[in-house]
């Protein structure tokens, strides 16, 4: 197995930017869009000494913008009043929250809960389809004079006596050998000034930089959950659009974190999905069989019934709120979004505070534009700006709140009582956190059921009308990568796979990955007769291998720029 | 000006691209609704054989315009054929496959008659007296309708697969065969072609065979690939395989079938210990006739073959090769 590296001595072309956003999602074009205002603004005040947007790059992996951004989606509007007042006018919501409810699911029932908790309160806020959105910002980003390069990925940092010094995009044409083919492109090594991550959940560019540095020390571990989502048609009248629905409980049991969304969008769409903790103790457990036993589940079944299932993906997120977030800035760097961890994980909502932090990454980029420093004293003022925004503000109330679900949802709901009370603190000043992945049990010590688990254990099957089996679903990503390249998901030990996990673990990663991308085939000379088989092109870029492999030994790195999931209206 | 559609069917080295079955559905069509006489015609040199076997269909005539220079194709050659006889002629519609060699001489005709040629359309529509033909734009995110604003004759192309070739109305007899001889120039033909190759080694292309025997995960094991080959071989058809084959380097690239692979219709698809995911049935549901053989009962295989057995290929195949060789003897 032949996995993807960049080639070495190399020529690759060079090219000189002030700031290169890595990633074309919220907190990227939001960046890019404030950068160009104040630029702007300069420039009208400051005519004789102009600053250019020609050497600012946004890269983004994708094809098209837009293409690989997935969520719920419910849009807290509140960043975005500040980047564009006015933006509900030319945006792109399909609808604005009307009712909301929540549910506690037993195999058979419901319970709805008679209030709605605050934090899931939603109105004012709207239900949209990321994808479309990002697609809008990005054609204002490009109006506003700012290059995206779609179908270029940043695969590796460049860094330079400590100094980030810029971004090596992705070798173009390489063949499942690692050999350059016929249309070999070697990635450009783009200099920048100042290189802001917008990589999203667990960016690649991002662990080699956590890597580097060690910003993790002193640092609650970064946890994380993915969410598998379908986006259905249905029948008129089966769900009003604005309307919105978060469920608890089943299929999940007490001792693992997750739960639905449903969400009403225009035109009989409905989006839906189940996330769940990547924290659970089962080796077994497999995210998109959860979602697809939910789908059963009688209230949503009716929901369901009739309707048909137009598209699917699925998207890690980090959970582990304020102690988890890395230093936010150094010497040529800036981290944003859910890179950085800015995830409100009480209230579901990440995109506003990804567009704020973007918005603020790019003062502190303006401002070291005007002083022409990049270094770390300069770019500590994005850490400031953070801390002084209603970003530290919404997410301090939270600063504890995923942890203390560590032990499962009775004791999760008591720390929340207290915590509610107690503005966010609870019974501790800081939470500990520990790295999901390190929670999962050896099969050898689990029953075949897993206490009761079986309906979310292994592969679904799928009746291929309400529910999917995975393969069915991974089609609907829409997910295409070109074939003849090496694998992008670089197993830095293929043995242990054969071996040790197999007896240990039994191969988790046939079962939390949502796209069937590794699977165990019959091998003659193998140890355990399977072996580890990377069918890299049904890949959806979710990292969710990165996040959960027991032995930390999977590293996603972005396949050939163009390749990957197609989420269009996700 | 005849009340005509004509539709150029394709040749090459002597064989009739399937293809061009294609464009006489939606031509038949389009006829029956205008009331237009349908003919065809076919381009060459002794292409007497495929305007026989196009003449089977139900159209009026089929033309042959031959010329020593045609043997060879070649924008320059081809075009100034079909100007003549499309000059002579006059129909008020000009129909062809969007094939590669039809991408390449299409607009030169249309353009040295003066005409509009409408291109990659995937259906067409009636409205009123105007006829429209659909487009796909912004890479199918829209369809647009597009109609003549110019003189007839027209020409239009339409896309591989929007049309069933296995639809085609067949005639009552065989239609007449009406050789032209076309007056090609040769010192006008600007391109001269040289040897024909393949350029991938042994790239096979499926879409032309007219019986596949696919095999999946359940042949197990490479060698067994053998009982699957033998049972092509015995009804004269190819052989492919579903990605994990394809994927294990069981068999090359060029025989996989699916989503990722080749997209075929042949007359006869067998599949045998293919499960039948989704990404692979897309890449085979238009043929005509679907064998499944799988051990599972429940594989999804099963809700889209005509025919079906629960059972184990490695008894089932080769008692069925000897079945075909006998019946086959038998003739």
């Amino acid at each position: 197995m032949i996995f993807r590296t960049p080639l070495p001595n190399v020529d690759r072309p060079q090219m000189e930017a002030d700031v290169v956003i890595v990633g074309g999602g919220p907190a990227g074009m939001a960046c890019a869009l404030r950068l160009s205002q104040l630029i702007d603004q300069h420039n009208s005040a400051n005519p004789e000494s102009p600053l250019s947007k020609e050497n600012i790059y946004v890269l983004e992996k994708a094809r098209e913008v837009g293409q690989h951004c997935l969520s719920g989606a419910l849009l807290d509007p509140r960043s975005m009043r500040e980047l564009l007042p006015g933006f509900e006018k030319e945006a792109p919501l399909d609808a604005e929250v009307g009712q909301e409810a929540v549910y506690f699911l037993t195999e058979k029932s419901k319970f709805k809960f008679p209030i709605t908790p605050p934090p899931m309160r939603d109105h004012g806020n709207y239900v949209i389809s990321i994808n479309k959105f990002v697609k809008w910002m990005g054609e204002k980003v490009e109006q506003a004079g700012i290059t995206v390069f779609t179908g270029f990925a940043g695969s590796e940092l460049l860094v330079e006596e400590n100094r980030v010094i810029g971004v090596r995009t992705d070798d173009k044409g390489v063949d499942k050998q690692n050999q350059p083919k016929s249309n070999f492109e070697p990635g450009y090594d783009l200099k920048a000034k100042v290189t802001i991550l917008c990589e999203g959940t667990r960016g690649s560019l991002t662990k080699q930089l956590i890597g580097r540095f060690g910003l993790d020390k002193h640092r609650n571990a970064q946890t994380y959950g993915v969410g598998v989502k379908e986006l259905w048609e249905v029948p008129s009248g089966r769900i009003a659009p604005g309307e919105v629905i978060y469920t608890l409980g089943w299929p999940l049991t007490t001792q693992e974190y997750g739960g639905a969304w449903i969400y009403g969008s225009k035109d009989n769409i409905v989006s839906l999905g189940f996330v769940t903790g990547l924290d659970y103790k089962d080796p077994r457990l497999d995210p998109q069989h959860v979602m697809q036993t939910f789908k059963t589940h009688p209230f949503v079944r009716q929901l369901l019934e009739g309707g048909k299932m137009i598209r699917y993906g699925a998207k890690s997120l980090p959970y582990g709120g304020w102690f988890a977030i890395p230093p936010l800035a150094g010497d040529g760097w800036m981290i944003t979004g859910d890179s950085a961890g800015f995830l409100n994980s009480q209230r579901l909502k990440g995109i506003h505070l990804a567009i704020k932090s973007g918005m603020l990454a790019a003062e502190t980029a303006y401002d070291a534009l005007l002083e022409q420093n990049f270094s770390a004293q300069q770019l500590a003022s994005y850490q400031t700006r953070v801390e002084k925004s209603w970003i530290r503000e919404e997410l301090w109330k939270v600063r504890n709140f995923h942890q203390g679900f560590e032990k499962g949802m009775i004791e999760g709901m008591f720390h929340t009582a207290i915590q509610q009370i107690t503005l966010g603190r609870g019974l501790h000043e800081r939470y500990a956190a520990h790295a999901g992945h390190k929670r999962l049990e050896h099969i050898g010590t689990l029953p075949a059921g897993g206490y009761g688990r079986e309906h979310m254990l292994g592969p679904a099957k799928g009746d291929g009308k309400l529910t999917f089996d995975k393969l069915t679903d991974v089609y609907h990503s829409g997910t295409k990568h070109e074939e003849d390249q090496p694998i992008h998901l670089v197993i830095h030990d293929t043995d242990i796979c054969n071996t040790r996990c197999t007896v240990e673990y039994g191969n988790p990663c046939q079962h939390f990955c949502p796209a069937k991308v590794y699977e165990m085939v019959e091998a003659s000379d193998v140890p355990n007769g399977k072996q580890i088989h990377v069918n890299f092109a049904n890949c959806v870029h979710c990292k969710t291998c990165d996040i959960m492999d027991p032995y930390q030994i999977i590293t996603w790195v972005p396949p050939e720029g163009g390749g990957g999931p197609n989420y269009d209206g996700m | 000006m005849e009340e005509t559609i004509v539709v150029v069917a394709e040749q090459r080295e002597g064989k009739l691209n399937r293809v061009s079955f294609e464009t006489l559905t939606a031509a038949q069509a389009i006829a029956a609704e205008t009331g237009w006489t349908l003919e065809a015609a076919v381009v060459g040199s002794n292409i007497d054989a495929v305007a026989q076997e196009i003449a089977k269909a139900k159209v009026a005539k089929v033309y042959a315009i031959e010329s020593p220079q045609l043997e060879r194709y070649t924008a320059d050659a081809y075009v100034a054929a079909l100007k003549q006889f499309v000059s002579t002629k006059q129909p008020k519609l000009v129909l062809m496959p969007h094939t590669y060699q039809v991408r390449d001489f299409a607009p030169k005709l249309a353009a040295s008659l003066g005409r509009a040629l409408i291109s990659d359309a995937i259906g067409y529509r009636k409205d009123g007296a105007k006829l429209a033909f659909t487009r796909q734009m912004f890479q199918g995110k829209f369809a647009a309708d597009v109609s003549f604003a110019c003189d007839p004759p027209h020409f239009a192309t339409f896309q591989a697969g929007s049309f069933r070739g296995d639809k085609v109305e067949m005639g009552a007899s065989v239609a007449p065969v009406e050789k032209v001889a076309a007056q090609v120039d040769a010192g006008a033909i600007r391109v001269k072609p040289l040897n024909i190759f393949k350029e991938a080694k042994q790239a096979v292309d499926l879409t032309q065979a007219e019986i596949i025997v696919s095999v999946g995960r359940g042949i197990k094991e490479q060698k067994n690939i053998e009982i699957a080959k033998a049972l092509a071989d015995a009804l004269g058809g190819e052989i492919a395989a579903s990605r994990p084959i394809c994927d294990s380097g069981w068999l090359p690239m060029d025989r996989q079938i699916g989503s990722s692979g080749q997209t075929v219709a042949p007359k006869l698809y067998l599949a045998l210990g293919i499960s039948g995911a989704i990404q692979h049935i897309v890449g085979m549901k238009g043929a005509r006739s679907i064998i499944a053989i799988n051990k599972d009962a429940e594989a999804p295989i099963f809700e889209i073959a005509d025919f079906g057995v629960v059972g184990n290929l490695f008894d089932i195949v080769p008692a069925l090769t000897e079945e075909v060789k006998k019946a086959k003897a038998g003739q």
